[in-house]
């Protein structure tokens, strides 16, 4: 992962990753002596069941004196959570590992003096290199180091909060003075390449006045995810309500109780959790809402921790409500009458409301062919089409069609179609209406 | 097989020694606490081929070292075959009641606890998790039958040493999940422990890592906050398997993993600091008080502590994790690594116990 330059230096870059440590996991075999010395069910002897105890924690407790330097620790259990393999004993980072969006990098730098001579005035630089940026992170120009002895050694820690995706590379450099008093220049390269840690994808419906909005956050990383906090900020305007499902689990009144919130954890590599949020337009309703075009409803801010509480943080980009549209004419059915017979002529009651601010029409009324371009069941009985007059402005009109149908059983009414034969503009037919046609 | 004779006469004397148990018991355990495991299998060796074992009780014994020795070894396939020869666990072949006249007052199982773990164990360090899994799974239900007979019997003493076998499993069957990532599995499981009164500030802790690992600070704290309340309780004659010492340096302890998630190195060192004073061999304390003075930028000292701690307690500071770490520092501060490494390497070989892996030191 490091390249340096040729030619021989004194000084040399060590850099180690470092991210928080992590407990230590490993079942062992140890064992408890009752389980070793004796056969599993000799305890029923009243004999074996006074006698052997002491016998057998005597022994254990020689075993495991710190004192006694004996390997027993590796090999007796001490306490019986012993075979958990999980002292809290904590490991280095072994491997530079993934990084990604939202974290920070955390870096151990050491540069060390391998040669036989001091060097002297020692400028040490770092910075984070990217396709777009550099990012200074120590730069010790202003106050070089003096000195470092032969075998000796400079550290510093370094910490970068990742903003950018893809190749990142760390350079190191020192400007020193040798042991000849040649001045000479180390640069070296640690290259890493960051990546996305989760995507987000949102759906939103609308149902009647209230906006619902689904987020599905699905985990890209190499590890468990622990949501801290996703929050959802709306815009202004509109408020926002997270849902959460009924509790699985009463609650528990146990001492364990109030340690046991189950934690919201995204499975590594492709895991998802899924967040439910309601929105309400917090604007009277006045018509200054219904604007063409698009509605940002807000965003996400996420708040994750990986081992030992590594945080990382990121916000989504803005999120968009359904674009409304403003409707212009809405046709209604008010009624249609409960008994309809077999070639029977009944008569739908409807009503076209005109939700401009200008005069519409006139209008024509039909019923359109379905695409099968099969013989409809249930027709106008009559002149096919339904002449209706000019409707105001925020004006609507009420009207009847007479229909038939011609088959007995559940039927549809499909097809009604209105149109504004000046502008010669057709709008979307109704949905089906489903009947039911008695036989005579 | 030779018919075998009877023993003493079993109302008298049984207990008094190890080696009452079973033939050269008492030196079987010595080298094992000495981790001298190639010792071990050559003595069963030994006793197999000359015959010294005239009782069906000690070839299980032998078998249990032999079995016990290979593992450690990490010859796990060869423990694997050896317990296959067993075949069945359950046969007649391993209770009392079948040598009458070499147990005239013992009936039931005398087959060690031991294989039984092992044989669960080991597919899983074979690399086949699933079987292991399951054998554990099915130990665990085979646990809880003796434990109900046991108590129709009112046997107290085997039902003690049964509930003691069913808090073993599930405290390995946790460690098996832990390993794996399971997490969520592992707090349903410590749920169940403490629920059914095997409640034990180790435990509670333990638990309170398993929450620090996934993230959860918040239940981590409230966690280890119970602990506290239970050192402050003094409950009636405390805990078993935990001295007052003990008990401090894990509420210490606590306290310090929770400065070093929140970056506070420096009040970390001194909880553990303050653990390494009241018990100089305390392991993990001085291990993790190491890695803070690393992410204190101080590496000269992290690596003293280490090497220091190698050098006064030997046999508890020598394992595998703390040589990791240590050779981790060495590769960070030193460009030719490979000289101390083999220095360390050196010094490991001639005083670890056999089973000690020598390939943590990246030699």
């Amino acid at each position: 992962m490091s390249t340096t330059q040729q030619g021989t230096h004194s000084l040399a870059f060590r850099v180690m990753r470092l991210c928080k440590p992590s407990f230590h996991v490993e079942p062992p075999f140890r064992l408890d002596p009752a389980d070793l010395f004796v056969g599993e069910d000799i305890f029923d002897d009243p004999l074996a069941a006074s006698n052997l105890p002491p016998l057998l924690s005597s022994h254990v407790s020689k075993s495991t004196d710190s004192s006694d330097l004996t390997y027993g620790n590796r090999f007796l259990l001490h306490h019986p959570s012993d075979a958990m393999g999980f002292s809290g004993l904590l490991v280095l980072p072994q491997a530079f590992g993934a990084i990604y969006l939202g974290e920070t990098f955390c870096s151990y730098i050491s540069i060390n003096n391998s040669s036989n001579f001091e060097v002297r005035d020692v400028i040490i630089k770092a910075e984070i290199q990217t396709e777009r940026q550099r990012i200074l992170l120590l730069d010790t120009s202003k106050s070089p180091v003096e000195s470092i002895r032969a075998g000796g050694r400079y550290d510093f820690i370094v910490e970068h909060d990742v903003k950018e995706l893809g190749a990142h590379t760390l350079v190191c450099t020192a400007l020193y003075n040798d042991g000849d008093g040649e001045r000479k220049y180390l640069p070296q390269f640690f290259k890493f390449i960051v990546a996305n840690p989760l995507s987000v994808r949102t759906k939103v419906r609308a149902v009647k006045e209230t906006t619902y909005l689904e987020a599905c956050i699905e985990n890209h990383t190499k590890s468990n995810l622990y949501m801290d906090q996703v929050e959802f900020e709306p815009a202004p305007h509109w408020s926002a309500t997270a849902l959460k499902a009924d509790e699985l689990h009463p609650a528990d009144n146990s001492s364990t109780g109030e340690i046991f919130k189950p934690p919201i954890l995204i499975r590594s590599g492709g895991g998802v959790y899924n967040y439910l949020y309601q929105l309400k337009s917090s604007s009277d309703g006045s018509a200054q809402v219904k604007v063409e075009g698009t509605n940002i409803l807000g965003k996400f801010q996420i708040t994750w921790r990986t081992n030992l509480g590594e945080p990382g943080r990121l916000q989504t980009q803005q999120i968009l409500g359904n674009p409304i549209t403003r409707k212009e004419i809405e046709l209604q059915i008010l009624e249609i009458p409960s008994l309809i017979n077999l070639d029977w002529p009944f008569s739908v009651h409807l009503n076209l409301t005109n939700h401009t601010d200008r005069e519409l029409g006139p209008f024509e009324v039909w019923l359109s062919q379905n695409s099968a371009h099969k013989e409809k069941i249930v027709m106008i009985n009559g002149l096919q089409t339904m002449a209706l007059p000019q409707v105001e402005a925020s004006g609507s009109t009420d009207f009847h069609l007479n229909l038939i149908a011609t088959k007995v059983g559940v039927q549809k009414i499909s097809g009604i179609t209105v149109s504004d034969t000046r502008e010669k503009k057709t709008y979307d037919s109704l949905p089906d209406v489903e009947i039911f046609v008695e036989s005579d | 097989m030779d018919e075998p004779s009877p023993t003493t006469d079993p109302l008298t004397n049984q207990f008094d020694s190890l080696n009452d148990l079973a033939h050269e018991l008492a030196s079987l355990q010595d080298l094992a606490t000495r981790g001298s495991w190639r010792s071990i299998l050559d003595k069963v060796s030994r006793a197999r081929s000359l015959n010294l074992l005239t009782n069906p009780h000690d070839h299980l014994i032998y078998v249990s070292y032999n079995v016990v020795a290979l593992s450690k070894l990490r010859r796990f396939t060869d423990a694997s075959n050896e317990l296959d020869f067993l075949h069945d666990f359950n046969s007649h072949h391993y209770q009392y009641e079948t040598y009458p006249q070499l147990y005239p007052n013992w009936s039931g199982s005398m087959v060690p606890f031991s294989l039984r773990f092992i044989h669960a164990q080991l597919p899983i360090k074979l690399g086949n998790r699933q079987e292991g899994l399951d054998r554990f799974y099915l130990l665990l239900n085979f646990i809880r039958q003796k434990i109900k007979e046991k108590e129709r019997g009112n046997l107290e003493e085997s039902v003690k040493i049964w509930r003691k076998r069913e808090n073993f499993v599930l405290n390995c069957i946790i460690g098996h999940h832990l390993g794996a990532k399971e997490f969520n599995v592992c707090l349903d499981l410590i749920k169940d422990l403490i629920n059914h009164n095997y409640l034990d500030p180790v435990l509670v802790s333990k638990l309170g890592y398993i929450q620090l690992q996934i993230g959860d600070l918040e239940g981590a704290k409230g966690s280890f906050h119970l602990v506290e309340t239970m050192l402050n309780e003094g409950k009636n004659g405390g805990y078993p398997f935990l001295s007052e010492v003990e008990f401090r340096n894990l509420v210490n302890r606590n306290n310090a993993l929770v400065y070093l998630v929140g970056k506070d190195y420096v009040s970390a060192v001194r909880e553990y600091e303050e653990c390494i004073e009241r018990d100089h061999a305390d392991v993990v304390a001085i291990n993790n008080k190491a890695l803070c003075l690393m992410y204190l930028r101080d590496l000269s000292d992290s690596i003293k502590v280490l090497e220091n701690a190698l050098e006064r307690v030997p046999t508890m500071a020598l394992n595998e994790t703390l040589v990791i770490n240590l050779c981790s520092m060495y590769e960070l501060a030193y460009v030719n690594h490979s000289e101390i490494k083999r220095t360390l390497s050196n010094w490991i070989a001639r005083v670890a116990p056999d089973d000690f892996d020598a390939s943590c030191t990246r030699v």
